[in-house]
């Protein structure tokens, strides 16, 4: 008797569940930036143009900025019909949405890929159905290069060499060019190409320079949690840090965390100098707080960039292989009062 | 021989006897660097806050000490496993931010509704989910394992819903502080400390922790003797969802954010480890609470040991295997017995000599 | 009652199955107009999925012992980033490596069947320790990605295409598009057909279903529970070995956190097949279905193409609950009948 209400429990609950996840469907929905009132769930509007859309996942504020830029460019208004696959940070998952792509006969394909190689076999099929393929943000590695038609992406050997350039500046204009300069590295996830550019882009810079010293390059996943972590075991292990390079802004903040916990301090009145990439608006205004040092943009913004290559393709015209998307950079001698509003993630 | 023979008997040989090993490691390894041989001990006040290598090992391990108390009750309840905590942690953190935000934004500086009720309801939810799994297992006698399989699946993908995809901070001092410290402690080991004083007082001082025992090693007598054994059962899944939202509270307010994705990964096998580690059959039945607790943050100290040696977070599961092969054969039935016919071969030889 | 046993475990199979069907064809209905009605699309299933149903057939044969493997998707991924570095670091050449990855498969198998067997451990324990030593393995044998270009076979093998001469569509651009399947689609049918027939007709296979079913019993009438059990897990592990074959075919590199989360869609594609984990009920044709219902709701999410990826999970953790849920009251009904 027992038995049998916890059994009816469990269905009610199952269906209020479904129920329920309805709901929650219907007011995200809402706050969906893709207006669905115009674009159907079962028919292709064939008179936009079609684009298949392959994401890596959510995983940072920086991500979720790219995937709204890309939403916000390819709307219905501007001529567009969007397809869009979140692949939660699996590959599997990515060549299967592209595989759905070419079933479903889209006149474009985008791809971010979340890992360099493995994509000879999927990028094939689409060069065989004839889907050209535009590639942004991260870069693949293939056999064929014409398998995709051109990446917008950034570049990321710039950023590090970048900051390089900005470390070697500050360090002359504070008159320590000729000290010993100990420096430690907060890696993102390793594979990914925005960690092996800036790695590669700054190591290039510092290696011109016989008194900075790397003392350790240590893994910090991207993420915040980890990113403290790291830094609280680097903090341990070496008493004396001169600069902090972390690959991106969400590890920074960890990095911040730890550092203020152990008494230190970094950014411009600090004792560490405090040099961070991706520069979200959270991170400025940690910089307007005195936290950061400077901050190298990775511009997510691709989104314009992405529609204007479409639009060039579906004219008809040549596009350069490889289109970089403009960055620039933010330090404490900026006005950040007036950036930080402009900024739009 | 007697003795030692005597004091590897005595329960909580293995989770002790794991520590010292661990600690060892760790000045071995200060040793090797030129450190203070006791450098791993040392701690000191910097900043007016506890520093140390022992303080981080034990900041970092209450999520999953907090996790081991619940574990420890469901292996001997029902001899299964409640693989379900690391997404329920997952969940917690998506719906008390989400409370704590409002539904629909991502970056708050000021609470959209007070504090209490984002925790209180982020606990609310996570104790649903240890109703939902102890039901399962309780009345329709399913399966530890595949019971708590759903929520596995479900717990993150709901979670990541309810924040949109999104990772939603909460950036209020009051939220930050569970995270960070509260005098010269840091909070998340007071939190631990709460819930293993309390856990530890409620065995004591009721009779809960015998029948959960009882429970455990013999279902059907244990009803005849008059225990609800399924109510029991049911009791001890509700609180591992309690102490997975506990632990999930710890670990969003670390952060102060809502990291969906990354909350409580993989967290479950370090609450299972712990519990194995504390000398607890996995089969169910008599259980060792601090065991299971020395087993958690010496599950943390191997984790920590293992980044200061520089094995990256990627290879140290490597090792975490090896221990828990060694640690499972050697209290394993057969070998126990293959080791005395050793044992008495050898006596029996050498008396023939 | 053996007739109410077998009938409750065909009923289930027989619910997978038109389960299946109703799915599929309500995708038909619905999103015809996105492509949903092409025989491609069934292929692209059976494409994407085809490492993951020969790793779900020897999960099958596990579970029917009344044990759990989930180590499967580490051995995956420890076995595609062998495959990888041997053909780009070391040299090798593709069927060596591949004769090697299925030896490491069986040794692997061995070892968890040893300690699962012989010395009583709990499966699960076990297997994750596998779990984790195969994972950390894996980074420690190259940490990057490296995927696979120089060998000629195997890039051979990967885009080898076996095309149909019907059920094609003529696509936008005006070119005939005819539905193909790869190499790995056959290798995992002929996987499934052979468990199938091994478990039905072989000794071993009857006593992988004596032992589910009753293990005390099992040791009465004479079996050798142990030995069969070991054999088990090193099945699991040799076709788990297969499987990773079939995944680097599919992705032609090895990385690190590849087929992480394999061993859940393992288990959930034969639950829903039908496979009760307390052992002994079970059909591996139920497991292809359930792999295959799995690959249909993760394909309806992508033709919707508004809905978040989360959905998919979320529809499998409820049908997951439904099929437990199924199971259960069978296996009441059954208790109470006797």
């Amino acid at each position: 008797m027992n038995r049998q209400i916890a059994a009816g429990v469990m269905i009610l609950g199952s269906a209020i569940l479904l129920s329920g996840c309805q709901v929650t469907e219907e007011r995200q929905r809402e706050t969906a930036y893709t207006s669905a009132s115009s674009q159907t769930e079962t028919e292709i509007d064939e008179n936009l143009i079609v684009v298949g859309v392959s994401q890596v996942g959510a995983e940072s504020d920086w991500r979720i900025a790219q995937t709204n830029s890309i939403k916000e460019s390819l709307t219905a208004e501007n001529g567009f019909y969007m397809i869009f696959d979140n692949a939660q940070q699996k590959q599997e998952n990515q060549i299967k949405a592209v595989r759905n792509f070419i079933l479903q006969e889209v006149d474009y394909i985008v791809l971010d890929p979340i890992v360099m190689s493995g994509w000879d076999n999927v990028l094939q099929n689409a060069k065989e159905a004839e889907i050209p393929v535009i590639l942004v943000d991260r870069d693949v590695e293939v056999e064929d290069d014409s398998l995709y038609v051109t990446s917008v992406v950034t570049d990321m050997v710039a950023e590090g060499r970048n900051a390089g350039y900005w470390l070697e500046d500050y360090l002359e204009k504070q008159g320590r060019e000729d000290e010993d300069i100990q420096i430690v590295m907060l890696l993102g996830t390793e594979g990914a190409s925005a960690q092996i550019g800036r790695t590669k882009g700054f190591t290039e810079i510092a290696g011109q320079h016989e008194n900075w010293k790397i003392l350790e390059q240590l893994g910090g996943d991207f993420t915040q949690a980890k990113g403290r972590e790291s830094m609280e075991t680097l903090l341990k292990k070496y008493d004396d840090i001169d600069v902090v390079i972390s690959e991106n802004d969400n590890m920074t903040f960890g990095a911040i965390d730890a550092i203020q916990d152990a008494g230190r301090s970094c950014g411009p009145e600090g004792d560490m100098i405090m040099i961070s990439f991706d520069a979200v608006r959270a991170a400025l205004e940690a910089m307007q707080a005195g936290e950061i040092n400077a901050d190298f943009e990775c511009n997510p913004l691709q989104g314009p960039k992405l529609a204007e290559t479409i639009k060039r393709l579906e004219n008809g015209e040549e596009v350069e292989k490889v289109q970089y998307i403009e960055e620039t950079y933010f330090d404490t001698t900026m006005d950040l009062e007036t950036l930080i509003r402009g900024r739009a993630y | 021989m007697s003795s030692l023979k005597k004091l590897t008997q005595k329960r909580l040989f293995l989770p002790i006897f794991s520590m010292i090993l661990v600690m060892l490691i760790n000045v071995i390894y200060d040793i090797a660097c030129g450190n203070m041989p006791l450098q791993f001990f040392v701690i000191t006040i910097k900043n007016g806050v506890l520093y140390g290598r022992l303080i981080d090992v034990l900041n970092r391990g209450s999520e999953i000490a907090i996790l081991a108390i619940g574990m420890t009750l469901v292996v001997s309840s029902s001899a299964g496993t409640d693989i379900s905590v690391g997404s329920v942690m997952s969940l917690y953190a998506g719906v008390c931010c989400m409370i704590l935000a409002g539904y629909g934004n991502v970056n708050v500086s000021s609470y959209a509704h007070p504090l209490l009720v984002g925790i209180l309801g982020g606990l609310a939810v996570t104790t649903i989910c240890g109703l939902f799994n102890g039901l399962l297992v309780a009345y329709l006698n399913i399966q530890p394992m595949v019971a708590t399989l759903i929520l596995w699946s479900a717990g993150r993908a709901i979670g990541l819903l309810l924040c949109n995809s999104q990772i939603v901070y909460v950036r209020v001092p009051s939220f930050q502080k569970l995270g960070a410290y509260t005098g010269i402690i840091p909070t998340p080991i007071i939190v631990a400390a709460i819930c293993i004083a309390i856990a530890a007082c409620v065995l004591k001082f009721t009779a809960l922790g015998t029948y959960i025992q009882s429970v455990g090693i013999n279902k059907k007598a244990s009803r005849i003797a008059g225990f609800n054994s399924a109510k029991i059962i049911l009791l001890t899944y509700i609180i591992c969802g309690l102490c997975a939202g506990l632990a999930g509270m710890v670990a969003t307010s670390r952060i102060y954010s809502a990291d969906t994705n990354n909350i409580g990964l993989n967290m479950e096998m370090d609450a299972i480890l712990s519990v194995a580690l504390g000398g607890n059959s996995l089969g169910g039945g008599k259980f060792n609470l601090a065991g299971s607790i020395i087993g958690a943050y010496t599950i943390q100290a191997i984790t920590t040991t293992l980044y200061a040696l520089g094995v990256s977070s990627a290879q140290a599961p490597v090792f975490k295997a090896i221990v828990v092969i060694l640690i499972v054969v050697i209290q394993a039935e057969p070998f126990k017995a293959y080791m005395k016919k050793l044992t008495a071969k050898r006596t029996q030889a050498k008396e023939a000599a | 009652m053996k007739k109410s046993k077998i009938s409750s475990n065909n009923l289930l199979l027989l619910i997978t199955i038109v389960l299946f069907f109703v799915m599929y064809l309500a995708g038909c209905g619905v999103y015809a107009g996105k492509g949903f009605t092409k025989v491609q699309n069934f292929m692209n299933i059976l494409i994407n999925n085809a490492g993951l149903i020969c790793v779900t057939a020897g999960m099958t044969c596990v579970m029917l012992t009344g044990g759990i493997d989930i180590s499967v998707g580490s051995l995956i991924a420890m076995d595609c980033m062998i495959l990888a570095v041997g053909i780009e670091r070391w040299h090798w050449s593709s069927p060596a490596l591949m004769l090697f990855i299925l030896a490491i498969g069986i040794v692997f198998g061995f070892i968890q069947g040893f300690c699962i067997a012989y010395l009583d451990i709990q499966p699960f324990i076990v297997t994750m320790a596998g779990l984790f030593f195969a994972r950390g393995m894996t980074a420690v044998i190259c940490k990057e990605q490296v995927s696979i270009v120089s060998d000629k076979i195997f890039t051979a093998l990967s885009n080898f295409k076996i095309q149909f001469p019907f059920g094609g569509a003529v696509n936008k651009k005006g070119v005939l598009v005819l539905p193909y399947i790869r190499i790995t689609v056959i290798v995992a049918l002929i996987v499934v057909v052979a468990i199938y027939l091994m478990l039905k007709y072989t000794k071993f296979g009857r006593s992988i279903y004596a032992i589910g079913g009753n293990q005390q019993s099992a040791t009465l009438m004479g079996l050798d529970v142990k030995k069969t059990k070991l054999k088990t897990y090193m099945l699991s592990s040799f076709l788990t070995s297969i499987g990773g074959i079939c995944f680097c075919l599919n992705t032609m590199a090895g990385t690190t956190t590849q087929a992480t989360g394999l061993e859940m869609d393992a288990i959930s594609s034969a639950v829903i097949g039908g496979t009760l984990l307390t052992g002994g009920v079970g059909n591996v044709i139920g497991s292809l279905f359930g792999v295959l219902i799995n690959g249909t709701i993760s394909a309806l999410v992508k033709a919707n193409g508004k809905l978040i990826s989360s959905w998919a999970n979320i529809v499998t953790a409820i049908l997951l609950c439904f099929f437990i849920i199924l199971q259960s009251i069978f296996a009441k009904i059954k208790e109470s009948k006797k």
